[in-house]
């Protein structure tokens, strides 16, 4: 009596579901194949794709597209949430219909160098561009002697904190991470919470990590250094186990409905976060508008300057483009022509990685939400104190995910943050030789 | 001669779906499994130079099995079939009774309501179930907090069956429907056979209508294991919620983060086949177990 009805609607579902793949995959029309003089001919009318999830990017596209005729940009978004974008990026690349220009993070960048996905743009003259950019930015993406992709931004980290309730409780807002420990016993003691300890968020940890002096990732002649065990990071694993383990944080994700729920309601007081972060501020929790302000990250040495970089991102061109030329063009108009650069700030990118955006007068104005504090002038005091000689890791993505996992096992009671760090170590070393990578750790 | 035209007309009516079978189904596979034998080898500076694919044999298959991550992903699925299939088929099964009883009113809308959740894509129930979770958001968690019950859907121990709930809710409508498809087909003599024999409206049920729509409850029951091994939207949705979901929670997360966030297609693709193979042993295992049981039933 089942006879042939549940295998034929089973594979009738299946066959469906393929040919919906299939069609999905022909609907991206961005351009494949190597083009052989690397610019388009004279008059030629062409359109780039241009894959990115900046919200309000459009705003600079429309610019350039009124400007440029010929060379039109067409932005697809893309979603960033959980590295999605990265794993739709790499799917493409192996289907070869990646498109013409993407946004990556500066992390990112090496994991698509391993994919070969990336066009070398000092082959089309970066090279001329490079005084344009904040030095360190623009060498997040050099390796060897290629240049891999063009700096939009990056995020300085800082610290937001509820003055009103830091006044209103008595509490003077830490400068060091001792005294970071000591307020959030108080804070804890009024009902509310100083932080929470996102697990997932690998870039975060890995900031803490970076500001406290860490090395994560060298390279010596052919070979990766693999460093996550050092005692730069083994301070950080502990300072942040013993708020975890006395429950004096919360360890909810961040940048998530709870948590922004918590931030506007005043259970949640501090964010050790980025630049970037007063977009989200201000955009999930309006309630709180006018109370917080921004300061220097707490410090491991009274009286230091350590600062960290937490995301930001490039624009790249992907390998299979036929027209870097036009697209490196666009590329660095959109990262340093100052009438670009005006509105990228508006349009929800960290800090300009433009030398000349620095002094963008966007930035330098008082900000309502922080009570009329300027306190971008926080974040120009950060960015000089970032350690720029960090270099990131070949698979940082895959890095984040043994993070995540690791830092929430040993939340859940498997061994220390410390332990948790060893075996990422672990595993990240393994990921490199499947890859047939050579890697070593410092011992 | 006359053999010849139905045989041309028969290949003309099966040439559409052996194309689409043999380009969407049999030709992936194909694919996975030649991918599940290679693996890169990279060279030049760093890595960055050359990249080869060279044949590996079953290193790919040796590394998932080795994979502790792995077979605890599929321990956890196995742990979530064990519950969540048997209880949503029991509930698929009572409700397509209590629809298909004498007494019952209202059954067209009723069915429609039961139905309907199976008509939302699984990424937008996990997304709607997810609100209902997350403390201070969730009603569901403030007004127990309100009295007094702490409830925390997300934490380590609960996670997995806050995903179960979502299944049981997507499924168990779709369930019924097949099930009280094969009940209307039962036909009305043998109830009014029943009845006058003196049989209640529960050894109707337990005699009659259970024996008669076995079949389908084998293929309903067949359908949510394949369903069980093959969990990935919700655990994928909720895990930016909670962080009690790591990237090899289910084998079909792990093969994904393989592919995608790792960028190791040939280990994913081992994964992959290794997944279908055990979904194949527990189907047909379970046909077989209900097949032999069975025998004496179908006559």
């Amino acid at each position: 009596m089942t006879g042939g009805m549940p295998r034929r609607t089973l594979l009738g579902s299946t066959a469906a579901a393929g040919l919906a793949a299939a069609l999905a995959g022909c609907s991206s029309d961005s351009g494949g194949g190597e083009g052989s003089a690397g610019s388009r001919r004279k008059g030629e009318k062409i359109t780039l794709t241009f894959w990115t999830w900046v919200p309000g990017i459009d705003a600079c596209v429309a610019l350039w597209n009124k400007q440029n005729p010929d060379v039109q940009v067409k932005v697809e978004k893309v979603s960033p949430t959980n590295g999605a974008q990265y794993a739709k990026m790499h799917a493409a690349l192996k289907a070869k219909n990646a498109p013409d220009l993407a946004q990556i993070e500066y992390q990112m960048v090496p994991s698509f160098l391993l994919d070969q996905g990336l066009v070398d743009l000092s082959k089309y003259g970066a090279g001329e561009h490079k005084d344009k950019f904040v030095g360190w930015q623009w060498q997040q993406s050099v390796f060897g002697d290629g240049v891999f992709a063009i700096p939009q931004d990056s995020g300085p980290m800082g610290m937001f904190y509820r003055s009103d309730l830091f006044d209103k409780w008595g509490i003077e807002p830490p400068a060091t991470w001792a005294e970071y420990e000591r307020a959030a016993t108080k804070v804890r003691a009024k009902g509310a919470w100083i932080a929470t300890f996102p697990p997932m968020a690998g870039g975060w940890f890995t900031g803490l990590a970076w500001q406290a002096g860490a090395h994560w990732f060298d390279t010596k002649g052919d070979t990766w250094i693999v460093d996550m065990t050092g005692q730069e990071t083994r301070r950080v694993c502990d300072f942040w186990e013993g708020l975890v383990r006395g429950k004096l944080v919360k360890t909810e994700p961040d940048r998530q409905n709870a948590w922004y729920s918590d931030l506007q309601s005043g259970r949640i007081v501090t964010w050790v976060g980025a630049q970037w972060g007063n977009a989200l501020l201000s955009g999930n929790a309006p309630g709180t508008a006018g109370k917080w302000r921004v300061a220097p990250m707490p410090q491991w040495d009274k009286g230091g300057k350590a600062s960290a970089n937490w995301g930001g991102s490039t624009t790249a061109l992907m390998s299979g483009t036929k027209y870097p030329k036009d697209a490196l063009a666009f590329a660095v108009w959109l990262n340093s022509a100052p009438e670009s650069v005006a509105l990228l700030p508006k349009a929800g990118v960290g800090w300009p990685a433009a030398r000349a955006g620095s002094a963008n007068p966007a930035l330098d104005r008082p900000d309502d939400f922080f009570g009329g504090q300027k306190y971008n002038s926080v974040f120009a005091g950060t960015e000089q104190g970032v350690n720029t000689s960090w270099r990131w890791g070949p698979m940082m993505d895959a890095t984040f995910q043994h993070l995540g996992d690791e830092l929430t096992a040993a939340i859940n009671g498997k061994g220390s943050f410390a332990d948790a760090l060893a075996r990422v170590q672990r595993r990240t070393v393994d990921d490199l030789k499947a890859k047939g990578l050579k890697v070593e750790t410092r011992t | 001669m006359s053999r010849a035209r139905p045989a041309r007309s028969a290949a003309v009516f099966l040439l559409p779906f052996c194309v689409l079978f043999t380009a969407c189904f049999i030709a992936p596979i194909g694919y996975a499994l030649y991918q599940s034998l290679l693996k890169s080898q990279r060279s030049g500076p760093l890595g960055f130079g050359r990249e080869r694919e060279v044949f590996a044999g079953l290193g790919n298959y040796t590394h998932a099995l080795q994979d502790g991550r792995f077979l605890q992903g599929f321990g956890r699925v196995l742990l979530f079939g064990a519950v969540q299939v048997p209880v949503m088929i029991v509930g698929a099964t009572v409700l397509a009774l209590l629809l298909e009883s004498a007494s019952a009113r209202w059954v067209p809308f009723f069915r429609t309501a039961y139905f309907l959740p199976y008509g939302v894509p699984g990424v937008v129930a996990s997304i709607l179930w997810g609100f209902l979770y997350v403390p201070g958001i969730s009603p569901v968690v403030d007004t127990l907090h309100r009295v007094g019950w702490d409830v925390d859907f997300l934490s380590n121990g609960t996670v997995l069956w806050s995903i179960a709930n979502i299944a049981t809710w997507e499924f168990t409508g779709y369930n019924m429907l097949v099930l009280i498809a094969q009940l209307t087909s039962v036909p009305g003599e043998l109830y009014e056979a029943a009845v006058i024999d003196g049989a209640s409206a529960w050894q109707v049920a337990w005699r009659i209508k259970l024996p008669l729509i076995r079949p389908a409850l084998v293929l309903t029951t067949v359908f949510s294991i394949i369903g069980t091994l093959q969990l990935f939207s919700e655990p994928l949705v909720l895990r930016s919620l909670t962080s009690n979901i790591d990237a090899a929670y289910t084998p079909n997360l792990l093969a994904y983060n393989e592919a995608f966030a790792a960028n190791n297609y040939h280990l994913a693709a081992a994964m992959a086949v290794l997944l279908a193979v055990v979904a194949c042993v527990l189907s047909f295992g379970f046909l077989r177990l209900v097949g032999r049981t069975g025998k004496g039933d179908e006559r």
